[in-house]
């Protein structure tokens, strides 16, 4: 199982210091939901996807399109039907199917969907997950709560293969009529789904007992193996933020 | 002199969880001294507590795992159980028998490291130590790959780097010499030689490594340790006659083919791109033989056995029975798979329902005579909860499954590994007396030896049939 | 049982807390089936019942809240993230606070069987409630109603398989009772 969201990529997003960054993503996606015009929306769904068609190229930066395409199709379905009041555009036998005001909506409210997400995306694509980790410690996340992520993250893997082998192992127990197989799988559901948490229990005492084994407990203050580096200094990457995020919202007010 | 570590009346047991009887005691009054420096060997059958003990005497036990203990343990004149093991990580460090254990981390580096931010150790010697570690142990060029990709044999040597770069006077090694390839294991020995600091090294056989290594020898057996020539009493303990048995061939004359076969699969990690291959001219199996497979860490021998039971399938060519092809649903219900690992195969509360759960089809008369016959076959009592029973009993229970489902035949990954010989024997003649043709996955020679009447070897990409032994 | 000296330890709840976050994460990836908003049903109920069964609010807050987040964020939808962090977050609290009315001792998972259920109720509402409220802020409340039989479909499979499953583990490995906070 692969837990690695970080893609292989170049320019100015890779080399933004991970918490400036993280402070970038999180406003941008805050100030998107301001009142502002689609078309400003458009615009700036545009910079954000040619700058993300640059990073890591055009193919991957067309993922997040894909796993959102279902829902803006549901999205174009029901918003501008149920919106039906304004300057009609397309009318059957009298009644008003779209308006104008309706599109507009359905257009503000998938391209800020667009926005959030491509901006999100991009900050776990170009920034290593234990970047991501000493950005949230720098905002004030506890050593234990970093901790708790690393710990998860180091028995995702086991886990998900654990639950594979186990499924693995019940489909060779299977009785050899697979007719019968089909009905029971939803049963069966039940003790594999036991069997792969009573794995993962029996590994919390053994955790626990490392984590003490290897010194975590002491009143010692631990030093820190893994730093962020920021070139050219921490200021100059927050100045920069700030000064893209002015101009973002320049660009979302003027039209 | 004062010693240096001291074990007098130890005598432990395990919390019981709402059992009828509480669990036996693991040790009764066992003793133990040793030297600043010294050398020691424990040797052990499987299930005779090697774990447990080594546990207790790095403070690690009774502590999130209960139980009760009695009688002191002393390193240096203080009292392990009542010091916390963080208060230990400069004393003494734990190299445990499956690495899955005692891993942290997402990557090498920081897995070395983790220690020594415990310890405050600020850069540059951070970095120095952690390097050092892992360069000796070969590891320098995986500082940023998740240990979870790593091999078994990989993962020992990570362990081994973190206990280095930690650099604690006492090491206690629980089965050091497992997984590690020929090379490595001259590089541990050679360690353990030139080391000042004491060793207490735990293991189930005797290995030539072992020889020049140790100032004095135990065998642990019975809850207790006694010396003596305990390379003789452990052999006497583990039995080792295999067993001859009357073969009733239930399922007839049937043999099972790979020919012109071809497996594959992509490695997980995401800078080798070279896939994984393995080439399968011409092997056979037919019921009511006992045939060995053999070969290195990696070579293949998981990723053949899953194509065997059905489990994967092959990139070209295909597996015949009497040769007609077998797709792999029709597989699955011929080939039986005993993963190394019981655990991954028992998921209920009882022997009785665990044995009965894939009888489930069966008439209820039927079904109970077939559950009782697998339960005292291989020494199980039905009422048991399995994830309460040792590793032994647990693989003796996965092997009872497999025998009453009856499969015509079966592979055993590392039946060695965690079972005492006479009762690796003894699973492999039930499974036979009742006509299976069985592929036994082994790295000890003389078990092959007495076994098998043939044997294949993976080498270089290729199975191929070898004299047995070789 | 045996309750005199058990360190109560940060190590414990730490290992706690990120092998069943690590549980909620496989589950919530692993067998998925795909629906219009929130991308997938997913089994994380399941196991964010259970934790709030065997080992109460904490651990099955930051189990289902972390656990859902980062799956997020491994399957492709970073900007769900946030919002499954709080939605089941408070989802785990609130099922492991209901289940323990009454009870005395033990864990959550000895209570009554009404008061199970009752809590895995609430956990089905707000889950439910929690996505309608975020999805329609991000596609329209329209939209976003879609989503809401869908949601309590999974979270009322969760509550049922949580029951059924922590009464089996219960049986199955009856020293979990060791780890619970």
């Amino acid at each position: 199982m692969n837990t690695n969201t970080y893609i292989v990529g170049r320019g100015f997003l890779y080399w933004l210091d991970a918490r400036a960054k993280l402070l970038l993503i999180v406003l941008l996606s805050v100030m998107v939901f301001f009142p502002s015009h689609y078309l400003a929306l458009s615009l700036l769904f545009l910079l954000i996807f040619i700058i993300v068609w640059y990073s890591v190229g055009f193919k991957q930066s067309l993922r997040p399109l894909r796993s959102l395409l279902f829902i803006i199709v549901v999205m174009a379905l029901f918003i501008p039907l149920t919106q039906r009041g304004g300057e009609p555009l397309w009318a059957v036998k009298g009644t008003v199917l779209v308006t104008r005001e309706g599109v507009a909506h359905f257009a503000t409210l998938a391209l800020r969907l667009l926005i959030v997400t491509y901006s999100c995306t991009l900050y776990i694509w170009s920034t290593p997950m234990a970047a991501i980790n000493l950005a949230l410690r720098w905002y004030g996340l506890s050593y234990k709560g970093a901790l708790t992520v690393t710990l998860a993250f180091r028995f995702i893997p086991f886990i998900g293969e654990t639950f594979v082998m186990i499924r693995d192992s019940h489909s060779l127990r299977s009785a050899s009529d697979s007719s019968q197989k089909e009905r029971l799988r939803l049963g069966d559901l039940v003790p594999t789904v036991t069997s792969a948490l009573v794995f993962a229990l029996k590994a919390i005492p053994h955790l626990a007992t490392t984590l003490e084994h290897r010194g975590f407990g002491s009143t010692l203050k631990r030093s820190s193996y893994k730093r962020l580096e920021a070139k050219g200094g921490l200021f100059i990457h927050f100045l920069l933020s700030v000064i893209i995020l002015l101009a973002t919202f320049v660009l979302l007010n003027s039209i | 002199m004062s010693d240096y570590f001291k074990i007098e009346g130890l005598t432990f047991a395990y919390q019981g969880y709402g059992q009828d009887e509480e669990p036996p005691a693991v040790f009764r009054n066992l003793s133990l001294t040793l030297q600043e420096g010294g050398k020691v060997l424990i040797l052990g059958p499987p299930d005779s507590g090697k774990t447990t003990l080594a546990r207790i005497m790095s403070g690690l036990l009774p502590r999130y795992i209960e139980g009760e203990l009695k009688g002191e343990v002393l390193l240096n004149g203080r009292s392990v159980p009542n010091l916390a093991p963080w208060e230990l990580l400069e004393e003494c460090t734990l190299v445990a028998q499956n690495p899955q254990e005692q891993l942290l981390m997402t990557t090498c580096g920081d897995e070395v490291a983790f220690p020594l931010e415990s310890l405050a150790i600020q850069h540059p010697e951070l970095e120095a130590r952690a390097d050092a570690a892992l360069e000796s142990w070969g590891l320098l060029e995986y500082k940023e790959v998740n240990p979870q990709e790593l091999s078994g044999g990989e993962r020992k040597r990570l362990l081994l780097a973190v206990t280095e770069a930690i650099g604690a006077p006492l090491w206690i090694m629980d089965e050091p010499f497992d997984d590690l390839d020929e090379g490595w294991r001259q590089v541990l020995k050679e360690k353990i030689k030139t080391r000042e600091g004491a060793v207490i090294l735990f293991a189930s056989r005797y290995l030539d490594e072992f020889d020049p290594l140790f100032g004095s020898h135990y065998l642990l057996e019975g809850g207790a340790l006694s010396g003596g020539d305990v390379k003789a009493k452990l052999a006497k303990v583990e039995g080792g006659e295999p067993f001859k048995v009357e073969q009733d061939l239930l399922h007839g004359e049937h043999t099972l083919k790979c020919n012109e076969v071809v497996i594959g699969h992509s490695r997980r990690s995401t800078d080798t791109v070279v896939p994984f291959t393995l080439k399968v001219d011409n092997f056979e199996i037919t019921t009511g033989e006992v045939v060995a497979l053999v070969g290195p860490n990696g070579s293949g021998k998981s990723t053949f056995s899953r194509v065997l039971c059905g489990l994967s399938s092959t990139l070209e060519g295909s597996v015949t029975l009497d040769g007609t092809p077998l797709n792999n649903q029709e597989r699955l219900f011929r080939v039986a798979y005993l993963f190394q690992n019981p655990d991954y195969g028992i998921f209920l509360p009882s022997v009785r329902e665990e044995l009965g759960w894939s009888q489930r089809h069966t008439a209820p008369q039927t079904r109970e005579a077939l559950v009782g016959e697998g339960a005292s076959l291989f020494d199980l009592s039905l009422e048991e909860n399995p994830s309460m029973m040792s590793y032994g009993k647990r693989k003796k229970l996965q092997a009872a499954v497999y025998y009453i489902l009856d499969r015509p035949f079966v592979i055993i990954d590392e039946i060695d590994s965690g079972l005492t010989y006479s009762d690796a024997y003894k699973i492999v003649a039930l499974l036979k007396k009742r006509g299976a043709g069985v592929i036994v996955i082994t790295h000890d020679r003389s078990f092959t030896l007495n076994l098998a009447s043939r044997q294949y070897k993976i080498e270089e990409g290729e199975v191929v049939e070898s004299g047995v032994g070789e | 049982m045996n309750e005199k000296e058990r360190p109560k330890s940060a190590a414990l709840s730490i290992a706690l807390m990120s092998v069943l976050t690590a549980v909620v994460v496989v589950f919530t990836i692993f067998p998925r089936i795909p629906t219009p908003i929130h991308g997938y049903i997913n089994l994380s109920d399941v196991i964010i019942t259970f934790s709030a069964y065997l080992f109460g609010p904490w651990v099955a807050a930051v189990a289902g809240g972390l656990g859902t987040g980062l799956a997020d964020i491994i399957g492709g939808f970073p900007q769900w993230a946030p919002f499954s962090f709080l939605i089941h977050g408070l989802q785990g609290i609130m099922i492991a606070l209901i289940a323990r009315i009454g009870l005395k001792k033990g864990v959550p998972g000895d209570a009554k069987i009404y008061m199970q259920i009752l809590g895995g109720v609430v956990g089905m509402v707000i889950m439910a409630g929690g996505y309608y409220v975020v999805g329609g802020f991000l596609y329209g409340f329209r939209a976003a109603l879609v989503e809401i039989p869908l949601n309590l479909i999974q979270s009322g499979v969760g509550v049922i398989l949580g029951i059924v499953v922590s009464k089996s583990v219960l049986k199955a490995y009856p020293a979990v009772r060791s780890l619970a906070l």
